[in-house]
């Protein structure tokens, strides 16, 4: 899953990044509005995490730029700013959470999960699909009762197709989702992850659809 | 009853005019009867000196000895009997002559006893009378006593008349001068009047200035009250500003710091320091919430020209809830309330509603219910309902101590009620929790006085 970070503050983008590409994440890193505002896909991440203190601009402005764009990829303010006049118009200028600096990196990840999993629609912190069952949280697969043993790219894998059950996902769905931009990609890397998968949790659950994608049935 | 307040200027002024026509009403009183008497008394005289000469002039001894007038005296009162206007002529040897208004009695010929005309108040038929005489000789070289005579109450009564009426017209002209006294004193008072009012709408929150157009002599007044107003304003919103600077200041480097400890806590060999910094680390973030929010509050105490208007100010905030717990149902019920305008900061009682609604969405299962009343006597309540499990009663007055959490597992710095109950003091409001029948009940009473 990419994360597009928005943090002025080089340390702590630093660190931040760092710490989510160390929990399973894509982490794309802007150091300020204008770099923000012309990031290509920001509605293609998984989630963004916005500080609003940003030297050339408010932070706020640039939550309104994307949702007045129709932008609608979870946007998680992390700021300076804790009063709650801040929080009020933070929140309704499109926000979907608002956290305090400084945050434990455990609670900003579960409120990240759980952004996603309203993105879902699910309140569980678990993912399942018939028998089988992911936490991104705790990072566990589980597999007709049975722990999985999966690779930190093969867990992401698993989470986007759980995540998006039932559609199809081009090879450049899944990469986008995998590296971050400045990351090497390389197409047979999808081929050869599938393949891998599929031998964990079973071929018939993934379809390849030819010229167009692989989807996961449930 | 604004005449009658002690120490006002409308009863000062008011004071003053009554005195003002009390005193010069008083002395036309006194100087008109004074004069009205002096005037009517000589010319009572006049008239009386000339009615003796006249009667002396019309008297005759007749050959028979008898008195005679040669014709009637011109005022016709002297043939109207007891009219109190009456004459008499005597001599010795000779039949006295009276008026015929004389029905009885007589008059002393005692005050004509020379030929100069002479008066004096004598006893009269009908009372005491002021009496007019001189003597003249007659034809055997007797004395001829010419007594004229009329009721001292016939010019007391004419003087009496015109005090009266006098009297009553002064009494009408003092009666127009207080009321157009009282006219032109709220007509000159009135200036004063329109910007007592304004200042109550600027410090009800109804309107941002002082407004309306005012004399020469009070208009520097109400610019200059502006102008701090603005200042006022102003100030406030660059001590948040610089309080919120100061928060971006120190946070970030904190969260540097928290992080470096959690990555120390991670190691085996750095675990207990990493431990302490992260304690520390979260004591300080703790003080700079805690204290930012107050430097907040003691910025914004009271301003003029800002208020809070119920429920609106509460819509934004409840949207923003409903972003932030989206699996909770926040509702809003207005029914006991009309639109009002309280005088309090609308950042801090936001902040205050805020916090009370994210605390209830924390701790809800489903619901969290706002509803705001208005009692008979204006005084609103916010009450903040929620589903939750509530606090055991014996916990409830810890739960505005800084740092209380009942859940670490829920997210929170424990500051929330702290900062909220600071907040309330500051405005003057009542914050009490109590266990409701379905879940834990905030209550927000909001008295007359508050926030004044």
């Amino acid at each position: 899953m990419r994360i597009l970070v928005v943090e002025d503050d080089a340390e702590l983008g630093r660190r931040l990044t760092e710490r989510l590409r160390a929990a399973d994440f894509a982490v794309e890193l802007a150091t300020s509005r204008a770099d923000a505002e012309d990031w290509p896909d920001v509605d293609r991440m998984a989630a963004v995490i916005l500080d609003l203190g940003l030297p050339d601009g408010s932070g706020l402005d640039l939550l309104r730029h994307w949702r007045d764009r129709r932008v609608e990829t979870p946007i998680l303010i992390l700021t300076a700013r804790g009063s709650w006049q801040d929080k009020v118009e933070g929140l309704n200028a499109g926000a979907d959470d608002f956290v305090v600096k400084p945050v434990r990196f455990e609670e900003l990840l579960a409120r990240l999960n759980a952004l996603f999993r309203r993105q879902l629609g699910t309140r569980a912190a678990t993912i399942t699909a018939g028998d089988l069952a992911l936490d991104p949280l705790a990072r566990t697969a589980i597999l007709a009762g049975k722990p999985l043993r999966l690779s930190k790219q093969e867990f992401r894998l698993l989470h986007l197709f759980l995540r998006r059950a039932g559609q199809v996902l081009s090879q450049t769905d899944i990469l986008d989702d995998l590296y971050a931009l400045d990351d090497e990609r390389e197409r047979n890397t999808v081929e050869v992850l599938i393949g891998r998968l599929r031998r964990k949790i079973g071929r018939e659950r993934i379809t390849t659809l030819r010229g167009l994608g692989y989807r996961f049935d449930t | 009853m604004r005449w009658l307040v002690l120490g006002s200027l409308r009863l000062r002024f008011l004071l003053a005019l009554s005195l003002w026509v009390l005193l010069g009403i008083a002395a036309i009183w006194l100087s008109a009867v004074s004069i009205f008497s002096s005037h009517v008394e000589q010319s009572y005289h006049e008239e009386l000196e000339v009615h003796v000469r006249e009667l002396g002039a019309l008297t005759e001894i007749a050959s028979d000895g008898s008195i005679v007038l040669t014709r009637p005296l011109s005022d016709p009162r002297y043939a109207e009997p007891l009219s109190g206007f009456y004459w008499q002529v005597t001599a010795k040897g000779h039949k006295p002559l009276r008026s015929q208004s004389m029905t009885r009695g007589s008059l002393d010929e005692g005050i004509a006893h020379s030929p100069e005309i002479l008066h004096r108040l004598d006893n009269g038929p009908t009372g005491p009378a002021i009496t007019y005489g001189f003597t003249r000789k007659g034809p055997a070289g007797e004395d001829i006593h010419f007594v004229i005579a009329t009721d001292q109450r016939e010019l007391d009564r004419l003087i009496g008349g015109f005090t009266r009426d006098l009297t009553a017209w002064l009494a009408g002209l003092a009666a127009l001068l207080l009321a157009t006294g009282f006219a032109i004193i709220s007509f000159g008072l009135r200036p004063l009047d329109r910007l007592s009012q304004a200042f109550a709408r600027l410090r009800h929150g109804d309107s941002d200035e002082l407004e309306g157009q005012y004399p020469a002599e009070i208009a520097p007044l109400a610019a200059d009250l502006n102008t701090y107003a603005r200042q006022n304003e102003a100030m406030v919103a660059r001590a948040r500003v610089q309080a919120g600077n100061l928060a971006h200041s120190l946070r970030t480097p904190l969260a540097i710091i928290t992080d470096e400890a959690e990555r120390l806590t991670a190691r085996d060999d750095c675990k207990d320091t990493g431990k302490v910094l992260l304690d520390q680390a979260s004591a300080m973030e703790q003080q700079i919430e805690y204290q930012l929010a107050r430097a907040r509050l003691g910025a914004g105490r009271k301003p003029a020209g800002r208020g809070v208007v119920l429920p609106d100010v509460a819509l934004p905030i409840l949207r923003a809830m409903e972003r932030l717990h989206p699996d909770k149902r926040f509702t809003l019920d207005t029914s006991g309330l009309e639109r009002t305008v309280l005088p309090l900061d609308p950042v801090d009682f936001a902040e205050v509603l805020s916090i009370l609604l994210d605390n209830a969405g924390k701790w809800a299962r489903q619901e969290v219910r706002l509803a705001f009343a208005c009692d008979r006597a204006g005084e609103n309540t916010v009450t903040i309902a929620d589903d939750g499990p509530g606090i055991p009663e014996a916990m409830i007055p810890r739960a505005f101590d800084v740092g209380t959490r009942f859940d670490p597992d829920t997210a929170g710095s424990g500051l929330g009620l702290a900062i909220a109950r600071d907040l309330c003091d500051a405005m003057g409001l009542e914050l009490g929790l109590t266990n409701g029948e379905r879940g834990l009940v905030a209550t927000l009473r909001i008295g007359l006085g508050s926030g004044r």
